[in-house]
């Protein structure tokens, strides 16, 4: 599976946001990976996170996270700094310097 | 002497009704039900009078175990040996530190709803990072019905509206009469029903409890519920014309216009479905708000009505003809749809607390009955249509969603999405539900459990026992390695083919999980770890009161569990074990997260990483975040449930809802092709029969086995409202409830078949299935359907660890065989009707 940029290749671009990104739930697995840093230019949202995560990880990766419609799956969780993306303006939200969390929850209960 | 009642919540079943125990001298010496609590309004059932028993059962377990003897198998001695708690959790996160580089080898097997500790193993295992998580216990229950209530009610089940209901047709359940969430509350709304006139028409193969109760019993063939449904449809709209086109123009996709490929006819721009305004004669999209009079018949530019194309459908499937499928005589169906299309009172309203309402007192209620099939999706589905056409969805007297809205102590709503159809349920925690719209795009598969081949499933356990046969057909280069699992009995309860379970468990090399007594999935443990009973623990979550509480605007309630005695030396609270393990394994702050998360905890309320609490502690964080301060621990402890009114939007979501519900699935379209390419490139043979967007009668396996004479009849199970699951059955009350009627430990068959086999009641027989053959007891009844045997309860235990239990009865599940064939493909349902012989 194709691996993401890592933080040095951008930082030689100089002015660049440093995101620690920190996979939770059937991603870890899927990515066999717990974390990663990227740089991402400043003023990034989280939708962009997304856009370089799914070029980098490629369609197992995209398929999983968002439904046909180009939304989040309801079971995507993202958490901004300890903060629900949800309550932040969704993919829209900036990223800052900020710790993002990505959560691949089971849809759970039943019978 | 010192003597207290003390509420709390009971855990012999996942409904926990609210109860009073009164303990004397530390010890609990008798129950009863909380007048004052919702859930079950002072009612208990046998189960939960008898949990005192579990307490003081002698053979539970009170301390952790290890196996002695390496071999594992169905009938193998583990060789227990006492082990201190250091010993038993230093080696667990031994050996989920040695698999946490790839997380997907740990299997968490977590059902376990009476309290907190089923959400807190899926927490723990989404923080290690597998996506093999067990949420669900039956092999066939919940696996149709809460993806189809989410997106077509908003909610995770469904309940009749007891309160203004007058005409109620029970498919394949025995709710309110003996099953389902609520129980106590809902046998008694069901009582008061019935006095008041409600019609009650039960169709099953068995005359069970529901049926007893019943103004009528129709039994079904097994697996025909689709064309007994389609055929309902057909009476109704084409030969009857019932039906609330103005429900169906405003509230459904029915006017979206399909084209001849059965997809939506889309506006170019934007994507959007398209529909015919009948008072412009213009096309226009769903959401234009100038379309005024939506056409739901004839043909509009490019297109048809879906209500068309569902009208056309179900002409196919005139009452003479099912009759040969369901053996329900056409004249019957008939008077049947009548009698409900006239009971819907289609244009009514009624006005409640100052609203006016559609109201639509006839309903059609299933459960586990339709989802066990090969078919299960489709035998389901088009009886919750029947519903839809008559515009009795969550609006007074007809079917309700459950929990699917509420406003205190947090707003929880049901959300419009793709297409203006409904996509998001309501779920009073934040958490991901089960769901059959829009599904997700199926992929080459990573996960044992096959989830990526099942796009609109919302669980896949069933699928385990089969890959683990042949992980290579299917991509997969690596096993299971370890499993993690609460007490629940799911050996003998979650799958099918107890071969193919002992197989799939003989493949773990690892295997740790809590226990009350050493019941059959204990018996593949190399660690057990002490499981409290209810009366010694303390949960946030005691019961599924927020998942299926009662409908209706009585009020909905919180409830916490309380222990009312000590528990033995040297008990933990499972909470408090799962704490550690995360702890251990450095995983704490990540568990804490999605805890916090799942129960809304914010500052100053979240759970901080680096901290450990006493589950208590936890419980006082939860219940003053959600409750306020005045409302902590303390609270609950004097005074057991929270209260709080529903008002008339909250009960009747229904006109309130800004989306539409489904008739017509056009996206089963879209994921069956994407799966046909998947399973091309897998080089993988699969049934996609089941990707059609109206539903077909399908038959199952069993359904052929006996048309070419090979087994002559079909064992289904049925519920009693004394056995929940294989929970509380070493119980010696419970015990002699069983004994005593014909019902529990025997097994059901038609009077005159067993006749003419030469079988007389009590007669000791052969049950014979393609999976096993198993010795039982025959009892002879009338109220069977001629081609059924019924076989009840969760029984046929052998575990050493369960003397009162043993050798009773027989376990159902063993019957039914275990292969991709007995799938369904849209829910991964194991198929429940199975083919059998009898003879002694
Ligand atoms: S229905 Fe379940 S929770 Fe209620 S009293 Fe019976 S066993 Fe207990």
């Amino acid at each position: 599976m194709a691996q993401p940029n890592q933080e040095e290749n951008f930082m030689e671009e100089g002015n660049v946001a440093i995101i620690n990104v920190k996979f939770m739930g059937d991603l870890r697995a899927l990515l066999q990976q717990r974390a990663i840093t990227l740089a991402l230019p400043p003023g990034s949202t989280v939708g962009d996170l997304f856009a370089s995560l799914c070029n980098s990880y490629g369609e197992p990766f995209t398929s999983r996270v968002f439904s046909g419609s180009g939304a989040l799956q309801h079971y995507i969780l993202v958490f901004l700094d300890g903060q629900n993306i949800k309550e932040l303006g969704g993919l829209g939200a900036r990223l800052g310097n900020g710790e993002v969390e990505i959560v691949m929850l089971p849809m759970f209960e039943g019978g | 002497m010192a003597s207290k009642w003390v509420p709390t919540a009971c855990g012999m079943c996942y409904v926990g009704c609210g109860i009073r125990v009164l303990v004397e001298d530390g010890v609990a010496v008798s129950i009863e039900g909380d007048p004052n609590n919702p859930q079950n309004q002072g009612v208990m059932c046998a189960k939960g009078k008898a949990g005192i028993m579990n307490l003081y059962n002698p053979h539970r377990i009170k301390v952790p175990l290890k196996r002695t003897n390496p071999k594992r198998g169905l009938h193998e001695d583990p060789g227990w040996k006492e082990i201190s708690w250091d010993e038993a959790l230093t080696t667990i996160a031994a050996k989920l530190d040695g698999i946490r580089d790839d997380p997907k080898k740990l299997y968490v097997q977590a059902w376990e709803v009476t309290g907190d500790c089923f959400y807190w193993l899926l927490a723990l295992g989404s923080a290690f990072g597998t996506p093999h998580l067990m949420g669900n216990a039956s092999a066939t229950c919940g696996k149709v019905i809460h993806p189809v209530e989410f997106f077509s009610g908003g909610g995770f089940h469904q309940q009749p509206d007891l309160h203004y209901c007058n005409y109620c047709i029970l498919i394949g359940t025995q709710f309110g009469l003996g099953a389902r969430g609520a129980f106590n509350h809902i046998t008694l709304d069901m009582a008061e029903a019935r006095a008041r006139g409600m019609k009650v028409v039960v169709i099953d193969p068995v005359g069970s409890y529901a049926a007893s109760k019943a103004n009528e019993w129709i039994p079904i063939r097994p697996g025909t519920d689709t064309a007994f449904a389609l055929s309902m449809l057909h009476v109704l709209l084409n030969e009857l014309g019932i039906y609330d086109a103005r429900f169906l123009k405003h509230k459904t996709n029915a006017p979206y216009l399909v084209g001849s490929n059965g997809r939506y006819i889309r506006e170019p721009g934007s994507g959007k479905p398209l529909v015919f305004d009948a008072t412009d004669q213009r096309v226009k999209t769903h959401d234009d708000p100038t379309a005024s009079d939506p056409a739901i018949t004839g043909a509009g530019e490019g297109g048809r009505p879906a209500f068309e194309l569902l009208r056309e459908h179900v002409a196919k499937y005139p009452p003479e003809k099912t009759e040969e499928i369901t053996t329900i005589p056409a004249a019957t169906l008939r008077r049947l749809a009548q009698e409900f299309g006239e009971a819907a009172s289609v244009g009514a309203t009624m006005t409640i607390d100052g609203v006016t309402l559609p109201y639509r007192p006839a309903c059609v209620d299933w459960a586990k009955g339709p989802q066990g099939h090969k078919h299960g999706f489709h035998q389901s589905w088009p009886l919750k249509l029947l519903n839809i056409v008559m515009g009795a969805v969550n609006v007074p007297g007809g079917i309700l969603s459950t929990a699917a809205a509420g406003k205190r102590p947090h707003r929880w709503w049901p959300e419009g999405g793709t297409d203006g159809l409904l996509e998001e349920g309501g779920h009073v925690l934040p958490l991901p539900h089960p769901k059959a719209f829009p599904g997700r795009t199926p992929t080459k598969p990573f996960r044992m459990d096959l989830a990526e081949l099942f796009p609109l499933a919302p669980h896949f356990h069933t699928l385990l026992p089969i890959t683990c046969q042949d992980r290579e057909r299917y991509g997969l280069s690596y096993g299971i390695e370890m499993m993690l699992h609460a007490p629940t009995n799911s050996l003998l309860g979650s799958f099918g083919d107890l071969k193919m379970v002992e197989s799939f468990y003989q493949s773990i090399p690892f295997i740790a999980g809590f226990a009350v007594e050493i019941n059959e999935t204990n018996l593949f443990d190399d660690i057990v770890l002490p499981f409290p009973s209810y009366l010694e623990r303390s949960d946030f979550v005691a019961g599924t009161n927020l998942l299926i509480p009662h409908c209706g605007k009585d009020d909905w309630l919180w409830q916490i569990r309380q222990s009312v005695v000590e528990p033995p030396a040297g008990m933990r609270q499972p909470q408090e074990v799962i704490m550690e393990i995360a702890d251990r394994l450095g995983l704490l702050g990540d568990f804490y997260r999605l805890l916090n998360h799942a129960f809304r905890l914010k500052e100053p309320y979240a759970l901080q990483p680096g901290q450990r609490y006493p589950i208590t502690e936890v419980i006082d964080r939860m219940a003053r975040s959600w409750f306020g301060e005045e409302h902590d621990l303390g609270w609950f402890r004097e005074h057991g449930v929270i209260r709080i009114p529903r008002d008339v939007e909250e009960a009747y979501i229904g006109p309130f809802l800004e989306a539409r519900l489904p008739i017509y699935l056009e996206h089963f379209l879209q994921r069956g092709e994407e799966l046909k390419e998947v399973i091309s490139q897998m080089g993988l043979e699969w049934d996609l029969s089941d990707y059609r967007p109206l539903s077909d009668w399908m038959p199952c396996p069993s359904y052929n086995a006996i048309r070419n004479g090979r087994y002559d009849l079909i064992a289904v199970h049925y519920k009693l409202p004394y056995v929940y699951g294989s929970f509380g059955n070493e119980n010696p009350w419970i015990n002699e409830i069983c004994e005593r009627t014909p019902y529990a430990y025997n097994v059901l068959v038609n009077e005159d078949v067993a006749k003419a086999k030469g079988i007389s009641d009590g007669d000791e027989v052969w049950l014979e299935s393609p999976a096993t053959k198993v010795r039982a007891k025959a009892k002879l009844t009338q109220c069977i359907h001629p081609q059924v045997v019924g076989v009840a309860g969760h029984f046929g235990h052998w575990s050493p660890g369960m003397p009162i239990a043993r050798g009773k009865g027989i376990n159902f599940n063993s019957l039914l065989p275990t292969d991709l064939e007995h799938i369904d493909k849209i829910s991964t349902a194991l198929d429940h009707c199975v083919e059998v012989r009898l003879y002694k």
